[in-house]
């Protein structure tokens, strides 16, 4: 059977050869001229029966059965009592295979007869089979429109190719007499092939007359006169500006017209009967903003709710446009027009009814259409991540926390560098205080500050939760093989990454033989490299727990509520044990071991840079009795800490190295101050003894000569000295405090001309007038004297050599002198 | 995710861009993904005599695997928290090795 109605039997079988052009073959036109002429000699003495179209008709129509129509009714859209059609009908799959060649055909056609119009001429078979199915399907098509004659449809040039044409049998005749009768002196010319210009010339000659406008489009193959030169001459108009024209641009220029509001206004439609093929050909898509004004579906239009009288109302404004195009090319009868363009009409009727369903698809789907706003719509986008994630079973912890976990870094330094720094070189104890406090307040809950970060976060954590979905995904135990059930064996599947096993040993699961191997740790000291490393590692990963337990605080229990005060109670618990810990790692109640090359693990720890940097953290995290350990362990190995050993100055140098310089400047801006914070709150009868341990544990001499020694010195000497202001001493501590004063005045005596920097030029030497000045204040005045004999000439010399100075730096100076004559209650201005 | 998280920091502020064919690009860091690769707005590439093709470029996208280094304004690098967050990468590692 033939699936459009085309003549699908060979060539060699068809009756009568030239009858009936599928669009495979390309009859040769003149063939069927001199057949026709035959035909006519035959029975050119029959006027009454110029033409009898059984002649002219193959009768394919008539082999056709119902039965073979099913499919064509599923084609044309009527046949609603076709079963077998199911939903699954093939629409475009079937029309595929002919699409293309459908186009060829087409060109190569115009191409092969270039006064030939691209709109194949009548088929019979067509017209046979199209009446019932037009007729057949009055209800749900929506095609009734098309039956309309004031109707023009558009798809022209597609639609010509089905060669259909139907015309009523007289009006054909009618023509052909008409056709006949001016026409006789091209009958010689019948068989003759002819040129552009004999053509055009024969169109000229034709011109004035209105015949051949009326000439139907579908004359050549039913035609039995020998009139083809003429219908071919006739035929040009049409192609050059009707059936050429590409519809799309039509319907395109129509979608403008409408505003794309109505369409969302537009009412449901009725579900459509068809199944909606899979794939629609590429204008189909772009019609999909054309108004679906002939969509509606003819039950629709009977009886239109009221909200639908505006719609209605709407076709006629873009079809107007409409007849106008398509009108241009036949001019004259409008009438005959409708009758010419009918069989295409419904020819296409298939094409708008495929627009029409997906414009209904569209419509449906877009009645939603800017109901949400891009935030909504991202905010369900991430409880939908959420899900994901939680459905790969990866989120224990809650997503604050997930997300410090990732971005740590990110999140913590716009917390740092977003807020408004008020030091930009804050210690680094405060910095991580600002940063931790920061972190919490915003986690807790008080976003509002960060607003301007709120957008960016809001993307960011997107990303994470895509990458943690992504990272659960991984991790999730893929299936690597398939069991099937009932099966006997396995499928297991390979990829690039894990190759299919060749080979299945399970491992035991207690990995004894991994730790055999891990040599056990040898404790040749707790004080080198490697263990002071692994100290201070792990003194930062409690440093970070407990930072991150001191996040997680409980609220102030209230004391009528067990389970917070429960809670809070676990919590203590925890920071105590994780105090614990620190203060294990930390090495520094380990014993002291006297008269030995390795430095005590602590003072080791303190070599290290970042163990220098952890000590402002250690101490915001300890108790004061804590605190005072790590002080005295400093104060008891102060000759042996490395700010103070490799610090000694070298004859013949004027500085310490860079590195060690370096050192000092971080221990005396990340230790010191943590040392000072202490002591100045420290009792009275501390600050004697950690003097007491200077002079009876370490050389004095030796470490007077460093700037973190002379600096722990005053701090210390400047303390008693306030306490002293304050009153809090009492006479015993004091006299205790003096004798040991006493005792560090003698020994540091003959070397005080040596506590300063060697070159009077070699840079800052401020904390050693601090520490005279500090000496100077607790001195007796004996002692003061002293004191003064023995700096005075380095005095002098600052004087003389500020006086060559800039101003500015002249002053510094002089000003760090003053510090330590005015102690001693002198000043510079007196030496002038 | 440290370097992805590290390098967000830095948006918006200059950086020097060595690539492994040994092009050097300064130019302001516009984005960064996971991948590490790389948006650089108001491009400035040095030897640009050796470049010249390179001349009217403005600003580019860099993948990541062709980057050998990026050279960074040290003032945005707050070094205490990436240390910090360095720890925290390690153990989340580790925590996932195990």
């Amino acid at each position: 059977m033939s699936f459009f109605g085309f003549n699908t039997t060979l060539p060699r079988d068809r009756a009568p050869a030239g009858e009936q052009r599928g669009i495979f073959d390309t009859p040769d036109p003149f063939a069927e001229v001199a057949r026709a002429r035959l035909a006519a000699n035959f029975r050119d003495d029959k006027d009454d029966d110029v033409i009898d179209f059984e002649d002219t008709y193959d009768g394919l129509g008539d082999q056709l059965d119902d039965d073979q129509d099913a499919f064509n009714d599923d084609t044309f859209g009527g046949g609603f009592d076709t079963g077998p059609v199911g939903k699954d009908f093939d629409f475009f799959g079937k029309t595929a295979q002919v699409a293309d060649v459908i186009g060829e055909e087409q060109i190569r056609y115009s191409l092969q007869k270039p006064g030939a119009p691209a709109t194949a001429p009548s088929q019979p078979t067509a017209d046979a089979a199209l009446p019932d199915t037009a007729d057949q399907k009055p209800k749900r098509s929506g095609y009734e429109k098309y039956n309309d004659p004031g109707y023009i449809p558009d798809l022209q040039a597609k639609s010509s190719v089905w060669g259909m044409s139907k015309k009523p049998e007289q009006q054909f005749q009618q023509q052909l007499q008409q056709l006949q009768q001016p026409t006789p002196q091209m009958v010689a010319q019948a068989k003759k092939m002819l040129s552009l210009e004999e053509v055009e010339a024969q169109l000229r000659r034709q011109g004035p007359s209105s015949l051949p406008a009326q000439i139907p489009l579908s004359l050549p193959q039913s035609m039995p006169e020998p009139t083809q030169p003429l219908q071919r001459a006739q035929m040009p108009p049409l192609p050059e500006g009707f059936p050429q024209l590409p519809p799309e641009i039509l319907q395109a220029q129509f979608a403008k017209g409408v505003p794309p509001a109505l369409l969302q206004h537009q009412p449901p439609m009725v579900p459509e009967p068809y199944p909606l093929p899979p794939n629609l050909p590429i204008h189909m898509l772009q019609n999909a903003n054309l108004p679906p004004q002939h969509m509606v579906p003819p039950q629709r239009q009977a009886m239109p709710p009221a909200a639908q009288r505006p719609q209605q109302q709407q076709p006629p404004l873009p079809q107007a446009p409409r007849g106008n195009n398509v009108q241009l090319p036949v001019i004259t009868n409008s009438q005959q027009l409708m009758h010419l363009t009918e069989e295409q009409r419904v020819a296409y009727l298939m094409e708008d009814a495929k627009r029409a369903k997906r414009n209904h698809k569209i419509f449906l789907l877009s009645r939603g259409n800017g109901l949400m706003t891009p935030q909504d719509k991202n905010f369900i986008t991430r409880i939908q991540l959420q899900q994901l994630v939680a459905a790969a079973g990866n989120v224990a912890d809650s997503d604050a926390e997930a997300v410090l976990a990732e971005d740590f870094y990110y999140q913590v330094y716009s917390q740092i560098r977003g807020a408004p720094r008020q030091h930009p070189h804050q210690p680094l104890g405060h910095f991580a205080q600002t940063y931790l406090l920061q972190t919490g307040n915003r986690l807790g809950g008080h976003g509002s500050r960060r607003q301007f970060q709120s957008a960016d976060n809001h993307m960011q954590r997107m990303q994470q939760q895509v990458q943690r979905a992504v990272e659960a995904a991984k991790q999730k135990p893929k299936n690597k093989q398939l069991i099937i059930e009932g099966s006997l064996g396995k499928i297991s599947f390979s990829n690039a990454k894990t190759p299919k096993p060749m080979l299945n040993i399970k491992r035991p699961e207690s990995s004894e033989g991994a730790k055999t191997v891990k040599k056990p740790h040898t404790d040749l000291s707790v004080s080198d490299r490697k263990s002071v490393l692994t100290n201070l590692e792990s003194v930062y990963s409690t440093l970070m727990d407990m930072e991150d337990m001191e996040r997680t605080m409980p609220p102030p229990p209230d004391e009528n509520d067990p389970e917070a005060i429960q809670k809070h109670m676990e919590w203590r618990q925890k920071i105590r044990s994780l105090n614990q810990k620190l203060w294990r790692n930390l090495k520094v109640m380990e014993p002291i071991v006297p008269n030995t090359n390795t430095p005590h693990p602590f003072i080791a720890f303190l070599a290290y840079p970042k163990g220098k940097k952890a000590i402002p953290r250690i101490f915001r995290h300890i108790d004061q009795e804590q605190r005072v350990t790590i002080l005295t362990m400093i104060v008891v190995h102060l000759d042996s800490l490395d700010v103070v050993r490799r610090a000694q100055p070298v004859p013949g140098e004027t500085q310490p190295s860079l590195a060690v310089r370096e050192a000092i400047e971080l221990f005396s801006q990340a230790v010191m101050p943590s040392l000072l914070g202490y002591v100045n709150e420290a009792p009275f009868n501390i600050i004697i003894g950690l003097l007491g341990l200077v002079i009876a544990q370490t050389h004095v001499q030796m470490i007077s000569r460093t700037r973190i020694g002379l600096g722990i010195l005053t701090m210390l000497l400047s303390r008693a000295e306030i306490v002293k202001e304050a009153g809090q001493a009492t006479e015993r501590d004091w006299q205790q405090w003096v004798e040991k004063f006493n005792v560090l005045f003698d020994t540091l005596e003959p070397t005080f001309a040596d506590i300063f920097p060697s070159a009077i030029n070699a840079g800052d030497d401020m904390y050693v007038w601090q520490f005279l000045a500090a000496v100077g204040i607790g001195a007796s005045p004996e002692q003061q004297q002293r004191l003064v004999i023995a700096v005075k000439d380095r005095v002098m010399e600052t004087v003389t050599y500020s006086k060559t100075l800039p101003a500015d730096m002249a002053s510094a100076r002089l000003g760090n002198v003053n510090l330590f004559m005015r102690a001693i209650g002198l000043d510079v201005e007196l030496l002038g | 995710m440290l370097f992805f998280s590290f390098f967000k920091t830095l948006t918006n502020q200059t950086v020097t861009i060595e690539l492994k064919n040994d092009i050097r690009i300064r130019g302001t860091l516009k984005s960064v993904d996971q991948y590490l690769n790389i948006k650089l707005d108001d491009v400035d590439v040095l030897d640009l005599d050796k470049y010249p093709h390179l001349s009217s470029v403005k600003n580019m996208f860099i993948r990541g695997s062709v980057v050998r280094y990026v050279m960074l304004p040290r003032s945005e690098v707050d070094i205490g928290l990436l240390e910090d967050a360095t720890r925290r990468e390690a153990a989340n590692q580790a925590g996932k090795a195990r």
